[in-house]
């Protein structure tokens, strides 16, 4: 599954909800199912991860008494 | 009393292609697990051929029709990726359900106090209208309706704890108000039903849905609930459809029960039926991928059963 290291964060939520959809159809053969799960767990791992990367960047914009923009600050308790 | 152990050498002649995993070897080896000393106390019997108007308690007749039309004299029949059928699996099928119908006739009867049936292929994913999941016939599902109609019971219950949802059975006893249907199953996974929103046409179907790598407190939890409201329903009989590939050495799966979780979850179905239906338990093998694992856990299980009949 070294793909999905690769993968953006869109492209790895589109499998997973496409993993997801096949699962739940019941069209995944029995033998195959174990390792389509797998699959969406690695996808679902990695999407966690490119959030938590994601949130660690967000920054709150301050804005003066005009409600013009005068720079950031770190947002806590993401 | 003695616990009944059934199967037929025409198992093994149900064949699957190289590297299915729902195999031959499977059954040898629970056999070989079920030759120890301890299993020496087994009242053994050859499995009967059901009769085939049977099938038609679950099955319609036009899937009937078409399943034996399909029938290879030699090589493999695919009916579906996962499923075939080999020139023996048509009978290899038929004792199967006449396995699990013989041995509701000797529990019934008095002439064992519980049952194991391990034949080939399962059952549990046989929908009335179609053969799914390595299965071709609803093997515990016409076992309950025999056990209805035939003998007359008033109500039954049907456990499931194979890994996969029985969504066959669900099928087969959707509208049967006399049939208690409870299943656990890892979800999401294969076939994909089983959600516990799904309760039957008369809120007699529950379903356990399990979270992918739970394992023993999880089930222990799910189950304990469930007895309960069977114990409410008063069977007159439990059908256990017994897969054991919830164990955590499983390819198939990714529940991380161990035997102690088999045993535990037996001793529990035992309890129940010794307070509702004087002990009346026929258990029949479903799934179980990992031969160790499943002689393991087939050892366990009917360990139970045997302490459970005396």
């Amino acid at each position: 599954m070294s793909d999905i290291a690769a993968m953006s964060f869109e492209a790895a939520m589109a499998e997973l909800e496409r993993v997801v959809r096949d699962l739940e159809s019941g069209n995944v053969e029995l033998e195959k199912s174990i390792g389509f799960y797998e699959r969406g767990a690695a996808l679902k791992a990695h999407c966690e991860a490119k959030l938590k990367a994601a949130e660690e960047r967000v920054e709150k914009i301050t804005l003066n008494a005009a409600g013009e923009p005068t720079g950031t600050t770190p947002v806590e308790g993401l | 009393m003695t616990t009944l152990f059934l199967t037929h050498p025409a198992s093994l002649d149900h064949q699957t292609p190289d590297g299915h995993p729902e195999r031959v070897a499977r059954l040898e080896a629970i056999y070989a697990a079920l030759r120890a000393d301890g299993f020496a106390g087994l009242l053994r019997q050859q499995a009967p051929l059901a009769d085939e108007s049977t099938l038609l308690r679950c099955h319609t007749p036009d899937y009937l029709a078409r399943l034996n039309a399909m029938r290879p004299v030699s090589g493999l029949a695919q009916i579906d990726a996962d499923t075939c059928l080999s020139p023996g699996s048509w009978e290899a099928a038929l004792r199967a359900v006449g396995a699990v119908e013989a041995a509701v006739d000797a529990v019934l009867g008095g002439a064992a106090g519980n049952a194991f049936v391990a034949l080939r292929p399962p059952g549990h994913h046989a929908e009335r209208d179609r053969a799914m999941g390595f299965c071709l016939f609803a093997t515990v599902s016409i076992a309950a309706k025999y056990a209805l109609d035939h003998h007359g019971l008033s109500r039954v219950a049907v456990l499931d704890f194979d890994v996969h949802h029985g969504n066959g059975t669900q099928d087969c006893l959707w509208d049967e108000a006399r049939a208690m249907f409870v299943s656990s199953h890892q979800m999401p996974l294969y076939p994909g039903s089983g959600h516990a929103a799904e309760t039957g046409a008369h809120g007699q179907i529950i379903n356990l849905p399990l979270a992918p790598g739970s394992g023993g407190p999880q089930m222990r939890v799910a189950w304990q609930g469930a007895l309960a409201q069977v114990a409410a329903f008063q069977p007159d009989m439990i059908l256990v459809s017994a897969g054991f590939d919830a164990h955590r050495d499983d390819p198939l799966g990714g529940l991380t029960w161990t035997e102690a979780d088999f045993a535990w979850l037996t001793h529990a179905i035992c309890d129940l039926a010794a307070d509702c239906c004087n002990g009346r338990v026929v258990s029949s093998l479903e799934g179980g991928y990992d031969l160790a694992a499943l002689a393991a856990s087939v050892a366990a299980h009917v360990k139970v059963l045997m302490e459970r009949s005396e």
